[in-house]
């Protein structure tokens, strides 16, 4: 398709996809599960994955003249798709690699460098939220404090009523380091957090970034494209990633990392070298050795499909962002709940918070309740552990987080939720010793 | 064709390597019908490159794939972990590891190499080996891992030797010889080397490598560490890590033991530097152990890895299951290299026995194959004019050194021709269309070489 950006290309069709092919396009997921999480590990439509499919069958044909005459093309296709939906400056800016985790760990292991040759010293600061992906994390153990970094976490405030409760959180944060003399090289900002999910206000962070004189800022952004507006030049950061597989209907996996030009830009790697190693991130991250490249090689096709809906991306974002907010909505007042955010704080996702007497007071115990909601229920939900705060009383410790795409059906899934929970909230009436969570 | 669903327990790996006793293997027509999905007139003679996977396979990867996207929550949760650590206890068992924790599924030997390289870039970034401590490796070492040794080698401030492999080669003495002479060069100048890089099967040019026997010198010599290189060496060459004894040993599924693109196995000896791999793409896992790790780094296609037990049932309907096959293989590309030799009054690049699936066959001079380009234009022109698949090498000759000859001239390049039991067109086939193929060439003429 050639067109210069999502929103553009949504040409005004006379026939937009029926209820019944969405339907279609999803009818291998399983038919007695409720899916309603979306944010976890995506969903890939039955035209793409056919489309996928004559990839990887032009490969296993013939697989020397595939690597020789196509692959790179056809990477080369697929990142300048990435580029004009992102609203990047240049196609060189724009990698493709297999998910945020190594995305990540391509900036990380720059970091790494940084230090192993001297530019930042012991003691160097990165900055992130408490709430950072679990993966996110463990990458910057693995590559910035094992080099000698030092990680300052800013706290999300959680449930959370406007942006500037988190603006506030994190300039504190960057002051506190100021006055500890700390040199902060890198912040580490989601642009929409996994758990508890939250769009934060990403502009405005990297501006206070940009005030501070902070080296790098890094985006995490899993959930971005697909969930939420995402705009390179408006953002300002310096790398970007986003997950093509959660909203974007790409099969696994697929992920985009923009590296804005500058003198840094050419430093970084991807961690598996090959002969194209100094060839520039985009390049060697289209060759990492023999693998499947299917998944990356079929962005082109995702555009189709998206532009079968109304308003191409921007209607799917905008309906599912109502939808979800709806449901959520109508769930925390079945339960006597609340959001754990306000709409305009809401993507595809919405944290609801779940009935105090669910009793969810620890990570098991969310855990055990998504087990049981799966099992039971047939519901695949993620749920949330939220620790009560000193001096709280009576906090909700417990949300689920409901995700909406295009193959949720809003009013099913509602009543079917609703259902659910009557009979589960009845079975803890009188409330019991033994709860259910421990089944 | 069913696969084993790895949700139902393990199956006896043990037999693993023992053919069903059967009465009836895997016929012709069968055989065609598994690559049936191969593209019909060329003459895939480039095995060793990117591999083949039979349809059954292929169908057991798709089943599973869907699995994913039927319920991708469930089979993370329920199915990913159990099916990776069930193709670990196959591969432990065919290659006669001690324990199934030392072996990690990766995509692909590049990965391993970089896994391998990524730590000793720690070791000199964290002050345990100094300045100009070594990496010692084949001159002929896969490129992919020359620039792994440069990323995380050189740029950390080590320093690399290399052994020059003599080609054409006799005997293994002459490739022991060599690698000995290094070790000498390495140690005189006072550097100690920290890892040893062996190829168990080069690729360009491609000879199998006395690694036992090099792996032993490398212990009596004091290097620290062996890495083997063995990207071709499963369903190629028997693999035993133990008998070759080095401290990490990796070989590509995907290549000749029929699994889709791609999979391979990293096999690090258990021992007290084992614990600090790490694979370079850190997840949760991170901290849990080197195959812990590589079984989740984030989301992603995880089927080509999930797949090992139908592979094994593919084998095994063979008679002699992989060793019969791996003998057939070599038999057959020998066979159809002395025919091209005959013919043209060439020469193999090794004698048989240093050979696998794979064999070297001298191209004639009248060719005049001068450069790495020319091996290049040769090679686009016999898969776009004659449908014939197969890497060219250029031989390069040394100063001062008298090259082999055929009776126009030295010969300079070498084309690798690879054998698998799938080859579409017979071996007496195959061997003409590339006659033809160079014979259509006109040889007489050097026209855009």
């Amino acid at each position: 398709m050639n067109t210069t950006s999502a929103s553009a290309a949504a040409t005004p069709q006379p026939f937009f996809i029926t209820p019944a092919e969405v339907f279609s396009e999803f009818s291998h997921h399983h038919p007695s599960v409720a899916r309603i999480n979306n944010g976890g590990l995506g969903c890939c439509p039955s035209s793409l994955i056919s489309s996928q499919r004559q990839i990887q069958l032009q490969w296993l044909r013939q697989p020397d003249e595939f690597f020789f005459n196509q692959l790179q093309p056809g990477m080369l296709r697929s990142r300048n798709v990435i580029k004009d939906l992102i609203n990047a400056d240049h196609v060189d800016e724009v990698s493709i690699v297999d998910n945020a985790s190594t995305a990540i760990s391509i900036v990380l292991q720059h970091m790494a460098w940084g230090f192993a040759e001297g530019k930042f010293h012991s003691g160097d600061a990165t900055v992130m939220f408490h709430c950072a992906y679990g993966a996110v994390k463990k990458s910057v153990e693995a590559y910035f404090v094992r080099a000698g970094g030092y990680v300052i976490e800013v706290p999300l405030p959680f449930p959370v009523n406007s942006d500037d409760e988190i603006l506030q959180e994190f300039r504190q944060a960057l002051e506190k380091a100021k006055q500890n003399g700390r040199s902060v090289r890198l912040a580490i900002i989601d642009h929409v957090t996994f758990m508890p999910t939250v769009v934060m206000p990403v502009k405005q962070l990297v501006s206070i970034c940009r005030e501070a004189g902070i080296d790098h800022v890094f985006i995490d952004a899993a959930h971005g494209i697909g969930c939420v507006d995402v705009d390179m030049k408006q953002i300002g950061a310096d790398f970007y990633t986003s997950n093509l597989h959660k909203w974007l209907f790409c099969p696994p996996s697929a992920a985009f990392l923009y590296c804005r030009k500058s003198n840094q830009s050419s430093a970084l790697h991807h961690p598996v070298v090959t002969h194209q190693y100094g060839n520039g991130l985009a390049t060697e991250s289209s060759w990492i050795g023999t693998r499947d490249y299917s998944a990356q090689l079929v962005v082109p096709k995702i555009l189709e499909f998206v532009n079968r809906f109304e308003g191409g991306i921007d209607g799917i974002k905008r309906r599912n962002h109502d939808a979800v907010v709806d449901m959520g909505e109508m769930l925390a007042k079945a339960w006597g709940t609340h959001l754990g955010c306000p709409p305009h704080m809401c993507s595809s996702m919405v944290m609801v918070g779940l009935p105090a007497c669910l009793h969810v007071s620890s990570d098991q115990d969310s855990s055990k309740l998504r087990t049981y909601l799966r099992g039971k229920f047939g519901v695949e939900v993620s749920i949330y552990y939220r620790p009560p705060k000193d001096g709280e009383v009576g906090p909700l410790t417990g949300y689920a987080r409901i995700s909406y795409q295009v193959y949720n059906k809003l009013l099913l899934l509602l009543l079917w939720f609703i259902d659910i929970s009557g009979k589960y909230l009845s079975l803890l009436q009188p409330k019991a010793t033994t709860l259910p969570l421990s089944h | 064709m069913q696969h084993e669903d790895p949700r139902n327990g393990e199956s006896d790996h043990r037999s693993s390597k023992k053919p069903k006793l059967s009465s009836k293997f895997i016929t012709e027509s069968d055989i065609r019908d598994e690559f049936s999905h191969h593209h019909p007139r060329v003459a895939r003679i480039n095995n060793g490159s990117f591999g083949s996977c039979p349809g059954s396979v292929l169908t057991a990867q798709r089943h599973l794939q869907l699995q994913f996207l039927r319920q991708p929550d469930a089979f993370y949760f329920n199915t990913l972990r159990d099916g990776i650590t069930a193709s670990r206890k196959i591969i432990k068992d065919f290659i006669n590891a001690d324990h199934v924790d030392e072996v990690s599924l990766v995509d692909n030997a590049t990965t391993a190499a970089a896994i391998v390289l990524q730590r000793i870039g720690r070791s000199f970034a964290e002050g345990k080996f100094q300045k100009n401590d070594t990496v010692l490796m084949l001159h002929c070492a896969f490129q992919a891992v020359k620039k792994s040794i440069q990323a995380y080698v050189t740029r950390a401030g080590g320093s690399v030797i290399e052994v020059r492999l003599p080609f054409p080669v006799n005997s293994e003495e002459e490739i022991i010889s060599e690698f000995k002479k290094s070790i000498e060069e390495g140690k005189s100048n006072g550097r100690k080397i920290r890892l040893a890089i062996i190829d168990h099967i080069t690729s360009m040019p491609s000879l199998v490598i006395p690694v036992k026997e090099l792996v032993r010198i490398c212990r009596a010599e004091g290097i620290e560490q062996v890495f083997v290189d063995a990207a071709h060496a499963i369903g190629s060459v028997k693999v035993d890590v133990k008998e070759v004894g080095a401290d990490f040993y990796v070989s590509n599924l995907h290549k000749w033991f029929f699994c889709p693109p791609s999979v391979a196995f990293l096999y690090c000896k258990k021992s007290t530097s084992s614990s600090d791999l790490h694979h370079p793409v850190v997840s949760h896992e991170y901290g849990n152990g080197l195959p812990v790790e590589s079984a989740w780094i984030g989301t992603r296609d995880y089927s080509s890895q999930l797949v090992v037990p139908a592979v094994l049932e593919f084998v095994n309907r063979f008679e002699g299951g992989i060793d019969g096959i791996m003998k057939r293989n070599h038999d057959e590309v020998v066979k159809m290299g002395k025919m091209l030799v005959e013919s043209w009054g060439t020469n193999l690049g090794s004698p048989p026995e240093m050979s696998a699936a794979m064999i070297m066959v001298g191209l004639p001079s009248r060719l005049c194959l001068n450069s790495e380009e020319d091996a290049v234009t040769l090679r686009s022109h016999l898969r776009d004019r004659y449908e014939v698949e197969v890497p060219i090498f250029h031989q390069v000759s040394k100063d001062g050194e008298e090259g082999v000859r055929d009776k126009d001239g030295f010969i300079t390049g070498y084309l690798r021709m690879g054998k698998c039991a799938k080859c579409f067109i017979r071996n007496e086939e195959a061997v003409m269309k590339v006659g033809a193929a160079f014979h259509g060439i006109n040889i007489c003429v050097l026209p855009s070489f």
